[in-house]
């Protein structure tokens, strides 16, 4: 009969197969090429399919939290330690990330038995050098980009951005919330504009003549130096130099790329073994070259545009432990919000 | 003959549609939690206002664009105007999203407009006088030029339609062109305006790439983000009842407008071809640059830039597993229809043969799928298969269905059935609607089972009818974005959502490839129907 047929062509094309396979499956929210390449250098070497789901970091977080025990996911892959940390406080990670390749790789304020740093990055300041003097610069920390010296001169991206709630997270961490929020209230006096776009756009309003100073990752100017953005980008990167704020006390703000083991995740083995692969040199090589990120591992050495752009001599915070950020994520969307930061 | 088997799937189809929306609702009276409500309460009446914002300069733009093309190309013989008639409906190959990429990749500093200056002047800073497409602007803009076509084309129709009596009215009464067609034409073809404006509108409060790419908060990115940052299923909840209610009442607006102005819809009967006035000179000059920048704005500027940007960056082309996304592409848009199609068929003829006024106000309710945005359907759909798996499928020791719905095919095409649900069925019940019953009749009398006149007599009548819905449902899914970034499986990419994701990623320059491909994928859609598309809307 014609209708059964197509009823059962119907069912046979949306029942999906559950073949049960040497893989590990992993909500992955970061996108770039470079990863997808070191997935698969992993399949090649131990036989281990990689199975992703991409998506932005907040949707998967919760396909993961409703599908709970049920959920297929083995490790969780993800942009700032604040969300890790986030995802770790609901209960939905397990502990396991403790092999000794782990450890001897990774130092101990940038990995929980959770989750762990898979490579850093830091949270700076670009300035024009022709309007920027290395006085006004001199000694510049975050808590002093709230000073009236830079009104109209500073652009940073909005406050539900995830970098900037861990900067800011870390800010509640040292000086407490009732300080970062009259900081808050400074640093949005001092805007150039209100917040728009994304890192690379604040860099380059800096060299477009639209701000003097602009806050954002490490890894972009270098990418911008690459010429993967264009010969523009390129040129307009040249106008725009690099501060590393609070050399003097606690250092510049860290922050990592993490993966976190998921509770309960079914492929538990693999899933630390391909933790422990993106930890090789030969990976973290991978991703210095082509994200642009720091390594986190001793011995390898950044991508040379970053050693000679932005420099490697400078202090890290290492005193503020990434999984503070976390922890105090909400109260620094709070007090950014309270201050008007867009 | 009340209870048949007709009437019972009927049922069963429009109730399972109505689920995520009676979700929606009872989850409404929900407590929210505490610890941010001041902060929810600041950010609940930015997202209303954003929305508001929104709304009305779109729906003022896709106004002026929509009419203003169409009343000259039904009207007047100019340069071009037959070309425009049809590619004028391309624009509806460019979602909001990719519009919006383009926007920014064109206008940003050290974008495609600083390359051209700079190629055409040498070197300067022309950022500053590069004007930015940005922000509420940007997402007006993206919004406006992607959607304006549901207003061109149902105002074409109308016009195409009013009959010649009535221009020659105008005539007689000494009007100027301008007052003829504002006293006359204009309000005689107000009903297909408003049903044209309020598809944008509900488009444009369901919109959710292009707002998020932008970081407005409206009502739709605000459930989103209260969903995700809050971790408040509840509050999100509450806000789409806002945007319900807000949506409703869009509806009910509507309906009341078209209530008034019904006796402006004349039976065919009366109608006459009218002779187009052909223009000339400077007006013709006018008439073609007016819809030529229209078609360039809508549709030839963002193929450019995407195409730019292939061109440019070519190792992004080849990275991309481009045969995969195009077959995961259209898998969706093969089975979507499919089940689509099959359902909306057996609940329409259900309504038919069993004539019962429970059942349609079941089905009226049913359709408003549309009208919720596709992200908080994917919300609802996961909260309720983890609610039902938790509550009775653990409950009477059945193992845990989660997988057989939560990223896979089958969640997938559950969540656009109800998403799309309302195109399928309204398609078919006004092809149904121009079936005589008594056709019907008489195919009983000749001895006919009520299959065998569905499948037999009905299905090559609509046959027509339901090429065109499977067009527009193909578009629709092609251009789909958030169900399926929340819904898809392991491993399984479309041309939507890897430019998403790109996108996301900072890597415009990535997402373009995808972009090209989905806009080429759904113009050669729209090119092989657009004959159909334009008789069809006539009706």
């Amino acid at each position: 009969m014609k209708r059964v047929s197509i009823f059962a062509l119907i069912t046979s094309l949306l029942v999906s197969t559950f073949a049960i396979a040497n893989e590990v499956n992993v909500f992955n929210a970061r996108h770039y090429k470079a990863d997808a390449e070191l997935y698969s250098k992993f399949t090649n070497k131990t036989g281990i399919k990689v199975n992703l789901i991409n998506g932005k970091s907040g949707a998967l977080e919760k396909r993961m939290i409703e599908e709970g025990a049920d959920s297929s996911a083995d490790l969780y892959i993800t942009a700032d330690a604040g969300r890790c940390g986030a995802f770790k406080a609901k209960g939905m990670t397990q502990g396991g990330l403790t092999s000794a390749a782990i450890k001897a790789a990774v130092p101990s304020n940038f990995r929980t038995s959770h989750w762990t740093g898979i490579a850093k990055r830091a949270r700076i300041v670009y300035y024009s050098p022709e309007r920027v003097s290395g006085a006004d610069l001199s000694g510049l920390t975050y808590e002093s980009l709230a000073d009236s010296k830079w009104k109209g001169r500073l652009v940073i991206r909005k406050s539900s951005n995830i970098y900037n709630k861990s900067l800011v997270a870390s800010l509640i961490a040292n000086n407490g919330k009732k300080a970062t929020a009259e900081w808050a209230k400074g640093v949005v006096a001092n805007m150039a504009r209100d917040s728009k776009g994304n890192d690379r756009a604040q860099i380059m309003a800096v060299a477009a003549g639209e701000a003097d100073i602009a806050v954002a990752n490490t890894y972009y100017l270098a990418l911008m130096l690459s010429g993967k953005k264009g010969a523009e980008q390129q040129e307009a990167a040249k106008k725009v130099k690099a501060f590393f704020p609070n050399q003097n006390d606690r250092g510049t703000h860290m922050n990592i790329s993490c993966a976190a083991l998921v509770k309960g995740a079914p492929n538990k083995a693999n899933a630390i073994k391909l933790v422990e692969f993106l930890l090789t040199p030969e990976s973290q090589e991978h991703f210095t070259n082509n994200t642009f990120e720091f390594p986190m591992i001793d011995g390898v050495s950044p991508n040379p545009l970053v050693v000679n752009n932005l420099g490697l001599d400078f202090k890290q915070d290492l005193k503020t432990k990434v999984s503070t950020y976390g922890k105090h994520q909400a109260a620094a969307l709070e007090v950014m919000t309270a201050a008007g930061w867009k | 003959m009340k209870f048949n088997s007709w009437y019972l799937s009927s049922f069963l189809i429009s109730f399972f549609v109505l689920i995520p929306i009676i979700t929606v609702f009872t989850s409404f009276f929900e407590s929210t939690s505490n610890y941010y409500e001041i902060l929810k309460n600041t950010f609940l009446i930015e997202y209303i206002f954003n929305s508001v914002a929104l709304l009305i300069s779109v729906l003022i733009l896709t106004f002026i664009l929509g009419t203003g093309t169409a009343y000259l190309v039904s009207f007047y013989k100019f340069p071009g105007s037959n070309f425009f008639k049809w590619a004028l409906i391309l624009s509806f190959a460019v979602p909001p999203y990719i519009y919006a990429y383009s926007l920014t990749a064109f206008f940003e500093n050290y974008g495609t407009a600083f390359t051209i200056l700079k190629s055409l002047f040498g070197d300067a800073n022309y950022n500053k006088s590069i004007p930015k497409f940005d922000g509420m602007f940007g997402a007006i803009i993206s919004i406006s030029f992607s959607l304006f076509a549901y207003v061109y084309i149902l105002a074409r129709a109308s016009f195409l339609y009013q009959s010649q009596n009535l221009i020659d009215l105008g005539k007689n009464l000494g009007f100027s062109k301008f007052k003829s067609f504002y006293k006359i034409i204009l309000p005689a073809a107000r009903p297909a305006i408003v049903a044209g404006l309020s598809l944008v509108a509900m488009e444009t409060l369901a919109e959710f790439g292009a707002v998020d790419f932008f970081s407005i908060n409206t009502l739709t990115t605000g459930i989103y983000n209260s969903w995700i940052t809050f971790d408040d299923l509840a509050f999100a909840n509450r806000i789409s009842f806002f945007l319900l209610l807000f949506i409703f009442s869009l509806f009910v607006l509507e309906n009341l407008s078209r209530r008034k102005a019904k006796y402006h819809f004349n039976a065919r009967g009366g109608f006459k071809q009218k002779e187009k006035f052909k223009l000339t000179g400077n007006k013709s000059f006018l008439a073609f640059i007016f819809c030529f920048f229209v078609f360039f704005v809508s549709f030839l500027f963002p193929l450019s830039q995407m195409l730019y940007w292939t061109l440019k960056f070519p190792e992004n082309l080849f990275d991309l597993q481009i045969i995969d996304l195009l077959l995961n592409t259209l898998y969706l848009v093969f089975l979507s229809s499919l089940v689509l199609i099959l359902f909306s068929l057996i609940s329409n003829y259900g309504n038919r043969v069993s004539n019962n006024k429970t059942l349609n106000i079941l089905s009226t309710l049913s359709i408003s799928g549309y009208a919720i945005p596709g992200v908080i359907l994917a919300i609802a759909f996961i909260t309720f298969i983890a609610w039902f798996d938790e509550n009775i499928i653990k409950s009477l020791g059945f193992l845990s269905i989660k997988k057989l719905f939560i990223g896979s095919i089958l969640g997938l095409v559950l969540v656009y059935f109800v998403r799309f649900y309302s195109l399928a069925f309204n398609g078919i019940k006004s092809g149904y609607e121009k079936i005589n019953i008594s056709v019907d009749e008489s195919a009983y009398l000749l001895g006919f089972s009520k299959r065998k006149t569905f499948i037999n007599i009905h299905i090559p009548f609509l046959r027509n009818s339901l090429l065109f819905i499977i067009i527009l449902i193909s578009l629709e899914i092609v251009r789909e974005l958030p169900i399926t970034l929340i819904l898809r499986p392991f491993n399984f990419e479309t041309f939507a959502t890897t430019a998403y994701i790109s996108a996301s990623e900072d890597l415009l320059e990535a997402a373009a490839v995808p972009s090209l491909f989905l806009i080429l994928i759904a113009s050669f859609f729209i090119i092989i129907t657009s004959k159909y598309i334009l008789r069809e809307s006539n009706d």
